[in-house]
This record gives C-alpha cells, structure tokens and sequence, in this order.
C-alpha cells in the first residue's frame, strides 16, 4: 500500500500538471480562442489542486484555489465575461498557485497574508459581478456539512426500503401514438426527451406495427413505446409533457409498486431484454432474466443501430446518450493504457546502462581486432549487430527523455503580452515547430536564455508602434520562435521585425568600455557579435525589462555550457535572427577519436564538417597566423591543436597531417590540424566539471574502448582560445575575420 | 448488516492522489475490494459489469463528470441500485443539491476522515459488520 508520503508525491505531480494546463489554457482564454473546453480544462485544474489539497490537508492552498476556482467557475457559466484584466489577474493567481504548492510541497510554512493581494483582486472581480450576491460560499463560512438535504433513500438489497414518498416512484408510461399524429407536426422523439428530463427513462420500442420498408409512409407514425419512468417528479408533470398529443395517441401513465426490482446480473441484462421482449413486445416495461439467452450477433454494436434491424429496442434513459457504446470500452481503456508516468530517475538509470554498454562495447571491439581473423571476422559480424542494436536502444531511451520544446516556448506567449504592455508596445509572437523533441536536459537550461532573448526582441528590437508606422510597417511589431531537428541538432529560431541592430552604438559602447582598439576596422557583422562581449548593455538606461544585469554573454554561455552555439543575424531596420543550434541530447554523442602527439581526444561528430589530408602545397603559411589552407579556392585559417593544447605534436610530415574542417558557427569555418584520426565511436559524455571546474576547450570526458579516459573537446571555445591568442584585437575578430576569408560555399 | 470485508466499493476521481488516498481511508475500515475509475465513462464502464454495493465518485472530472455518470448509472437496468455517495469539497452545496436531485444517496466533503467515512456508508447501506 502506498504510504503518506508517496501519495503526496502523487498529489504534487498531479499539480505540476495542473499549473501546466492553467498556463497553456489562460492564454487560450485571454485570445478569445479558449472555446467552452479550454475554460472548463483550466476550471477542473484548479478544482483537482484544491481537491488534493484538501485531502492533504494543505488548508492555505485550498483556501486560494477556492477563489480562483469561483472567478472560473463564473466564466463558465457565462456569468462572468472575459476580459484581458481578468486573465491578467487569473495568471498573478496561477503564479501565486504555484508558489503556494511549492511551499506545500517543501513543507514551508506560508505567511498570513502570502497571495492576499491577489486573492483580494479575485475577490474584487467576483464583488464587481454578482453585485452583492458575494462571493457564494465563502471558504471560511461554508459549512463543513450539507444539513437538511434531501437524499434519495436507498434501496440495497437486504436494507429495508424507505419511505417512497419523499423520494422517486416509478411510473409504467405507455405511449402509442395514432398514425396521424406526425401530420400534426408532434415529434414523438422530443416528447421522449422531456420525459428523460424528469429522470432515468427505461423504454422498449415496439416495431410489430411497422410494415414491410415498401409499405411505409414517411408521414404516418407506426411505433410505440412502452416503458418505465424513475422520477421524483409528479404525476401531473409527466402528463404535461404529453399536453399537446393527449388526444393523438393511446396513452397510459401508472404508478408501479415500489417494490425492490430484482436486478440480473450485470451486462447481459440489455441484450436479455432485447431477445425476451423482441417476441412479446408489451409484455413487462422491466427487464426481466428470460430463459431465452441467445445472443445476436450484433449484440457488440452499439444500441443506436439496432433501430433498423431488431425487432425491438430498448431504449435506455440518459444512458443512451452519455454512456460510451457497449463495443467502446476495450478500445477507450486501450487508449487510456498508452501512457505511464515513469520517474525520470528511473530513465536516468537507463540512459546510465546504456552509457555502460556503449562503453563495454567499444571495449569488446578493441579485443575483437587483437583476435586471429579466422576468430574475429565472425565476431565482427555479430559486434556489427550488437552496435546497431545499442544504437537504437540509445535512441530509444532518449526519446523517453525526449521532451517537446513546447515546454519551454508556452510560457513566452505569458512574457510577450507582459512586455508589450509594460512597453507600451504592440507585439505579436508567432511559434512554430513547438512540437520538436529535444532532450529534457536542454529543455531544462532552454528557459532562461530564449526569455531573455524575447526580453532584448521587445525592449531593443521592436519599436514603437508610431515609430513603426512612421519606418513603413505595421504597427504591430512580430516575434518568430520556431524551432526545428537540423541533422543531430535542434535548431532554434527568435526572429523578429524590430529596428535591428544599431551599429554605430553597439560600436561605440564596445570602444567606451575598452572592449575593442579605437583603431580597429569592423564590419557589421562582427560589430553585431560584439553584444555577445562580456559586460556589454546598449540599453541607454537600465530598464525594468532587460538589462539586469545579465548579457547576452551570458546567454551565449548558457548555449554554450550545453554545446549550443549562438549567431545573430541583423538587418538595420528590419529586424534581427537570434539562432541557437543544440545538441539533441548531452548523454551520449557521436564523436570522432583523434590523436595529438601521444594523446587521445574525442571531437563531437556535429562540429565536424569534412575530414582532408591536404598536401603539403595547399597550406599557405602567412605570417602571424598558424596557416591557411587552400581548400576549394577559398582560403581556411587553420589552428594546430598541438600548439593550442600545449602538447608535443609526433612531428609528422606535413603531408601526413590531418585537417579537420569545423564550424565554429553561421558559416565560420576554420581547420584543425590533428595528427591521426582514430575512428568514428558513440561516447558516453560524463562531466568533469563537478570534480575539475570549466577546463575552456574541454566539454567534458569519456571512456574509450581501451577502458583509457579521453577529453572531448569543445570546438567552439577552442576557437574562441585560438583567437584570443592570434588576434589580440577582440574575441569576435578571428571568427568572423576567418568568415570573410573562407567563405566556404556550403 | 453488511459486512465491510465483503463490500464491493467503486472509487471514481480523475486525480490518482485523491483516488489512493480514498482507497486507503476505505482499507481502514476494513473494506477490501476496492475498483478505481478515472473519470465517469471509465467507470460507468466498470459498473455495467461488475458487480457494485457502492460508488463514491468526485464530480469534476474530464470525458464524463461525475452527474453524467450518476444519471447514466441511475439509468442502467443493472447498476441503477447501487448506493452512490458523492465526493465533493466544502462549499459545494449547490452540486450537492443537484447530486441529491439526480438520485444521488449521501455525500462525503474532502478531507474526510476513516470514522466520517464510516459513518456515511453506514447512513447509506446500514450498520457495517
């Protein structure tokens, strides 16, 4: 059984969920898209928090969700109309939500008045409506029981009955109307309707009036009903129903004995009817256990379709409109089978194993090949199969970690409405691509960058809606946020229609803060790289909004950390792309073993664009730079990895050497020269940064076939260090110096 | 006198905490054979075949709320005895008036201890054994 705590933990999952729903659904609301579900979604949200919580006991949590849940409850039932206000007001109330269940969950005590303001907005808004009526039941005055209601008594077998009086009789109906009754425009099935309206209605149909299909007149009536009415209703409502047929039909409404019906045992009560009554049509409203059990054949389908074919047809009160098809539950429970929640500590496991098998594997290779050839060409072929299989095994497991990117791109909608009004701003975010999977880890550190890049879009990028008006576009300003799988990367899109990049002022500011020479010469694009310098802000003052400190540095550091890279691109008074191009996933990747002089590193496969060993009369050695190779008629500046490393090369041949051509980025290019490469292998990414801190040039470590650790290198820093060693003027220069030099054609 | 060993109970809450925690309140007492339902059709779906002394079901919930379910209960030939008490929080009392009015037998107010629980089963089916 599971323990207190477990169920707690069970409460608090299902309420991440929630705030999940409330956060997607208030928007919807907000657009005006948010239909009758939406509304009703985000209502059943709240209400399953306060739910839990007051079975929990979390006596704070309730008392806000109350009034939350009413504000909601008043929107749905169409008391209450939708204005941005109100969902401005619903979304503070979902943020106070989640700090309440937050504290609840840490077991934090939560201060008096925490959420008093917000609460006491909702309440304003549910004063405002009702005018008077209040806010119904308030949490505090609301009894704890329901006194004086009447409940229906119960009939249990083995319990004695109640009085009948005070609750349902059952009433035997009979209905036959005559066959003109139609012409007189009266609907027999609304007259039925009605009569469910009263309470639970059990009929059967009888057909034996009903000619042969060719003999029927559409506008004569030929069936009748016979049948029994639960109601607590009074006989003279039933007859009212049938006011205006009175004289048009046989009519015949009598109480029955409310005597205990003897009910057959579960589901094949209905088809026991059908068969029984199909061959004496009025014999009793109650379904009786016949004798006769066959079943049709059609017995799965669902009732409705019965009416052409069978002989008789019950009829089953509201059930028949609300109770999914007797056919329907396998599939319904199927579908509802599909998901499980899992703990993400139970697929870390996992993805853990498989990192060890993958290990074991390359391990299993290595001794593979020291094997005599009559041994290992068999083995080979089997370690083929065992690679493939790991493989997809990997893959597997990470796409159970695998998470939409929606995740994180559903709470911008949230941030650009907040921003365009505190800017006074009109802004329009479109998403698209939100569905891409990528994995959890860098869902994780997705957040804090994309806001702060939409905070930049809205604050630097988008103008005023005069200022737009007046530069030809709409006043309305645009932010794209799209995201897309590009190979084995995910590549992310913030795309707006601002005013660009100022370059005057980001070159300015850079020269102020000593960040690049007076002297040195910039184009636009590395001008527009140098926002990405530590400690930069164009911001003229230090807004609300961005500039708190934290720079676009920092973002390009948090891309970085997860082996992402960032670029811009900016067109002056039309807008700007911010992209960043992750790694799927950080678990395990493909990389390429390389040796340097007597050491052993692996490059990640996704910053390798092609592998050359040039001939010794390609690479050109101008001075003051480690050489540039001749590579399709474009000239790459190349950067020795034994040099850069601080490790004694083997000294071979120039010939000899291998080139690894990478991209650093938006087309930047750059060689490096290695000594050998090893092989192509899937590694197991563990960090070193726990234990060793940022090593810059190193992402992290793996274990080789060899059972012998190798660092992974981060091609990007090393680039990064290349350049602080070569040109000396500012980071940016040598990435996108080499740009404009090696314009490899893609 | 019906025994609480014997009872057969139907637990119907989309939430799983709310559903557990009522299965252990329900074990409490000593009743045994406990189904669970996540929403209405769910668990209209358990009560056309099986056998049922009780439902206890919330009312909020996706695909069929818990109204839908008790008409659709009341109104199923096989199922349409079966006691139901309504799960609901204070401050209900609407609902709890309209449950009434649909054919529902008592009513039980989150959070609720073993011995309220108790007390309303035995309200609805007599003194348990």
């Amino acid at each position: 059984m599971a323990s207190l705590d477990q169920l707690k933990l069970t409460f608090f999952d299902e309420c991440s969920e929630a705030l999940q729903q409330i956060e997607i659904g208030l928007p919807e609301i907000a657009d005006g898209a948010g239909a009758e579900d939406t509304i009703n979604a985000v209502f059943r949200s709240v209400h399953s928090v306060k739910g839990g919580a007051g079975i929990f006991g979390f006596e704070d949590l309730v008392k806000f969700a109350h009034v939350f849940e009413t504000v909601l409850d008043a929107m749905r039932s169409g008391k209450l109309a939708t204005t941005h206000e109100i969902v401005d007001t619903l979304l503070q109330a979902n943020d106070v939500l989640s700090d309440l269940i937050a504290m609840s969950r840490s077991g934090e005590a939560v201060a008096p008045d925490f959420g008093a303001e917000c609460r006491a907005a909702l309440e304003q808004i549910l004063r405002k409506n009702s005018d008077g009526e209040g806010l119904g039941d308030s949490m505090d005055s609301a009894p704890a029981d329901f006194e004086g209601l009447d409940f229906v008594p119960v009939c249990v077998e083995g319990l004695e009955s109640s009085d009948p009086e005070g609750g349902e009789r059952e009433y035997r109906i009979v209905f036959r109307p005559k066959p003109d009754m139609l012409k007189k425009a009266d609907e027999p099935l609304y007259i039925l309707r009605e009569l469910r309206k009263l309470g639970s209605l059990d009929l059967i149909v009888e057909t034996d009036r009903l000619p042969a299909l060719a003999e029927i007149n559409a506008a004569e009536s030929y069936l009748g009903w016979v049948g029994t009415l639960r109601t607590a209703a009074r006989r003279q409502q039933i007859e009212d129903v049938f006011e205006f047929v009175a004289g048009d039909c046989e009519l015949e409404i009598s109480a029955v004995s409310p005597e205990p019906i003897e009910a057959a045992p579960a589901a094949e009560t209905d088809l026991r009817a059908q068969s029984d009554l199909g061959s004496a049509p009025a014999a009793s409203a109650v379904p009786v256990a016949p004798s006769t059990t066959a079943a049709e054949p059609e017995s799965a389908a669902p009732p409705q379709e019965h009416i052409a074919t069978q002989p008789a047809v019950k009829l089953s009160g509201s059930a028949a409109e609300t109770v999914a098809p007797q056919g329907a539950p396998a599939k319904a429970a199927a579908a509802g089978a599909t998901t499980t929640r899992v703990e993400l500590e139970k697929i870390d496991r996992v993805v853990n194993m498989v990192g060890e098998l993958v290990i074991a594997q390359a391990m299993l290779g290595q001794v593979v090949h020291t094997l005599p050839e009559s041994v290992s060409s068999q083995l080979v072929q089997v370690l083929d199969e065992v690679v493939h299989h790991t493989r997809e095994l990997k893959d597997s497991v990470m796409s159970m970690r695998a998470q939409q990117v929606n995740a994180v791109f559903q709470r911008m909608p949230r941030l650009v409405r907040e921003l365009a009004a505190k800017t006074a701003k009109r802004v329009k975010l479109e998403i698209a691509g939100e569905t891409t999977e990528v994995d959890r880890s860098i869902i994780e550190r997705l957040g804090d960058p994309l806001t702060h890049i939409i905070r930049n879009s809205i604050d630097h990028g988008i103008e005023a809606p005069k200022d737009r008006v007046a530069a030809g576009k709409s006043e309305e300003g645009t932010i794209r946020l799209s995201a897309e799988h590009r190979g084995s990367r995910i590549v992310i899109e913030i795309r707006d229609d601002g005013a660009g990049i100022n370059s005057e002022r980001v070159l300015q500011k850079a020269r102020e803060r000593g960040l690049v020479n007076a002297e040195a010469v910039l184009n636009d694009d590395e001008i527009n790289n140098l926002i990405f310098l530590p400690g930069f802000s164009t911001a003229e003052k230090v807004s609300d909004i961005s500039g708190r400190g934290v720079g676009m540095d920092v973002v390009r550091r948090n891309i970085q950390d997860v082996g992402g890279r960032i670029s811009l691109k900016s067109d002056r008074g039309r807008g700007m792309t911010i992209q960043l191009a992750l790694p799927l996933t950080l678990a395990v990747m493909d990389g390429m073993v390389i040796r340097v002089g007597q050491e052993t590193y692996v490059m990640p496969m996704s910053a390798i664009v092609e592998c050359l060993r040039p001939p010794a009369s390609d690479i050109h050695n101008l001075i003051g730079t480690p050489g540039m190779l001749r590579l399709r008629g474009n000239l790459v500046p190349l950067v020795q990895l034994a040099e850069l490393l601080d490790i004694g090369s083997m000294q071979v041949t120039s010939d000899e050497r291998v080139v690894i051509i990478s991209d650093a980025g938006e087309g930047t290019r750059f060689g490096i020269v290695v000594d050998e490469l090893l092989g192509h292998q899937q590694v197991v990414v563990k960090s070193i940064e726990e234990s060793y801190g940022s090593v810059p040039g190193v992402a992290g470590a793996t274990i080789l076939g060899n059972g012998r650790v190798a660092f992974i290198l981060d091609v990007e820093k090393l680039s990064d260090i290349a350049s602080s060693q070569h040109v000396p003027v500012g980071v940016t220069r040598f990435a996108n110096g080499m740009a404009k030099s090696a314009a490899v054609p893609n | 006198m019906p025994a609480a060993a014997a009872l057969k109970v139907l637990v119907v809450d989309d939430q799983t905490s709310v559903r557990q925690m009522t299965r252990m309140t329900l074990e409490q007492i000593g009743i045994r054979h406990i189904h669970e339902a996540e929403n209405g059709r769910l668990a209209m779906d358990t009560a056309s075949v099986q056998p049922l002394d009780l439902v206890i079901s919330d009312f909020n919930m996706p695909e069929m709320d818990g109204l839908a379910f008790l008409r659709a209960l009341r109104g199923h030939p096989a199922a349409r005895k079966i006691p139901f008490i309504l799960l609901t929080g204070r401050g209900d009392r609407e609902l709890v008036v309209k449950a009434a009015q649909a054919g529902a037998n008592n009513y039980l107010i989150k959070p609720f201890t073993a011995d309220i629980l108790r007390q309303k089963i035995e309200q609805v089916m007599g003194k348990l054994s």
